[in-house]
């Protein structure tokens, strides 16, 4: 099969690709932010004794998790706004959209390293008079963000490449750019090319300094 | 003087009861053993005395202020995070396992209680801590993490940060249960050398001799009962209890 390549035409469009590349990045930074907050309250409040925030919390971990990512965006994005009668931006339904699919992911992970923490390192807090706030925070969170810390990296990257799924509420990301660019130039191939070098050459950094990180870590505490 | 009252005391998970009705005092400066075979319920009395396990009944007291709880006209309320936490730093526990954080130098488990609970400055605290590794002989392994020592010194260490708060009692779980043989004697050692310093000890132990040998009173329960208490002349020896004498002829061998 025969092809011929024209990356020229990409080079042309270099600065509306990197503007997509910015947008894309911000997007998902400001989505990882919002999850972590949301999922690391829902993990808690999961861990509460009160009585009926356990099954509420947990189930609505359940359906959001159940739900489609991209049915859940354009179901906020349409039906919404005829709901409530709230019309929100794309970008903002995005974010709302993603944080809220990511943090049902987020607060299990956070979740499954809270309770993964030997009890005896908690009593052993409490014995020498912690309370429930400082054991949380002296001894369980950095003992849990240590074990949780390589599918916490997964979930950023997940979060990173959800954002793709904006375009389809036509909020300027990478891909959608991409695709606006091919349209007009007839060069799907070489752009998908270029938008996929753009992701990778974006996410390999940030794991190997995730691994990087952990590496250092684990040969200053155990060895 | 009284320093702990224990009080009819009683612990039942579900239908199982593990305490049923412990009555006992410790004075200021007094070292008690309890000893008993497994599942006769001296870790959950242990556990009973710093509010680790509720009691499902009755009441621990030190220096006669009810632990965990207080009481409100009649009824016993729980008390605040924050007061229990107060509490418990009065009553440092020593653990089976040591249960040393594992991402915190010997030095830095052993400053934890006075920087963050006691809010002591931190130089200051860094000086306390470095006397109680002294005091256990692991000066030189302050800037150790728990996974470079062995597990004398981690014990050892454990029992650093048990002095660092200056409690009035240490409580000792099995000190040395999780030890190799060869490294029980240096734990041993260490806890003997706070009683002879006057310190107020209550160790739930297996180590018969050092019972024997450590101990002002040993407590011998039984399915949840005190069954025998007295000096270590009388456990392990003049008492006419029948299960006291052949629980310690096992242990004795």
């Amino acid at each position: 099969m025969e092809y011929d390549w024209n990356f020229a035409i990409v080079w042309d469009y270099r600065a509306v690709l990197l503007r997509g590349l910015l947008y894309t990045v911000m997007l998902a930074a400001i989505t990882i932010v919002t999850s972590m907050i949301l999922g690391l309250v829902l993990a808690l409040l999961r861990g509460s004794k009160v009585p009926f925030v356990y099954p509420v919390i947990s189930t609505m971990i359940s359906v959001v998790r159940a739900v489609p990512v991209l049915v859940l965006l354009v179901w906020m994005y349409y039906c919404l706004p005829i709901i409530t009668g709230l019309k929100l931006e794309g970008f903002t339904t995005v974010v709302i959209a993603l944080s809220i699919y990511s943090s049902a992911f987020f607060a299990e992970i956070f979740r499954g390293g809270i309770q993964s923490i030997d009890r005896g390192h908690i009593e052993a807090a409490q014995s020498v008079g912690m309370t429930r706030g400082q054991v949380f925070q002296r001894i369980v969170a950095p003992l849990a963000f240590q074990r949780i810390f390589p599918p916490l990296v997964n979930q950023c990257i997940l979060v990173l490449k959800n954002t793709t799924l904006a375009g389809y509420v036509a909020v300027p990301e990478l891909l959608y750019l991409g695709q606006q660019i091919s349209v007009r130039t007839f060069r799907p191939l070489e752009l998908l090319t270029v938008v996929a070098v753009l992701f990778v050459v974006t996410i390999v950094p940030l794991t190997l300094a995730a691994e990087y990180f952990e590496k250092k870590y684990r040969e200053k505490y155990f060895r | 003087m009284t320093l702990l009252a224990i009080r009819d005391v009683h612990k039942s998970y579900g239908a199982l009861e593990v305490l049923k009705g412990i009555d006992l005092t410790v004075e200021a400066g007094e070292i008690v053993g309890f000893i008993g075979a497994s599942g006769s319920g001296k870790s959950t009395l242990l556990r009973c005395i710093n509010h680790m396990e509720a009691p499902t009944r009755g009441e621990v007291l030190l220096e006669g202020e009810t632990v965990g709880v207080k009481k409100v006209g009649d009824r016993h309320v729980p008390r605040s995070s924050a007061e229990l936490s107060q509490q418990r730093r009065k009553m440092a526990m020593v653990f089976q396992h040591f249960n040393l954080w594992p991402h915190k130098t010997a030095l830095e488990n052993v400053m934890e209680g006075p920087v963050v609970v006691q809010k002591i400055e931190r130089e200051k605290a860094r000086a306390k801590a470095l006397a109680a590794l002294a005091r256990v002989g692991l000066a030189d392994k302050a800037d150790s993490y728990p996974s470079r020592l062995s597990g004398g010194q981690q014990q050892r260490v454990g029992i650093a940060r048990a002095l660092a708060l200056e409690p009035q009692i240490i409580l000792f779980d099995e000190p040395t249960s999780a030890l190799d043989p060869e490294l029980v004697n240096e734990v041993l050692a260490v806890i003997q050398g706070l009683a002879n310093d006057g310190m107020t000890l209550i160790i739930v132990t297996h180590e018969m001799r050092f019972a024997r040998d450590v101990c002002d009173r040993v407590v011998f329960l039984d399915k949840g009962r005190i069954a025998d208490i007295g000096p270590p002349s009388h456990i392990f020896g003049a008492t006419a209890n029948a299960r006291t004498q052949e629980f310690v002829r096992n242990y004795y061998g």
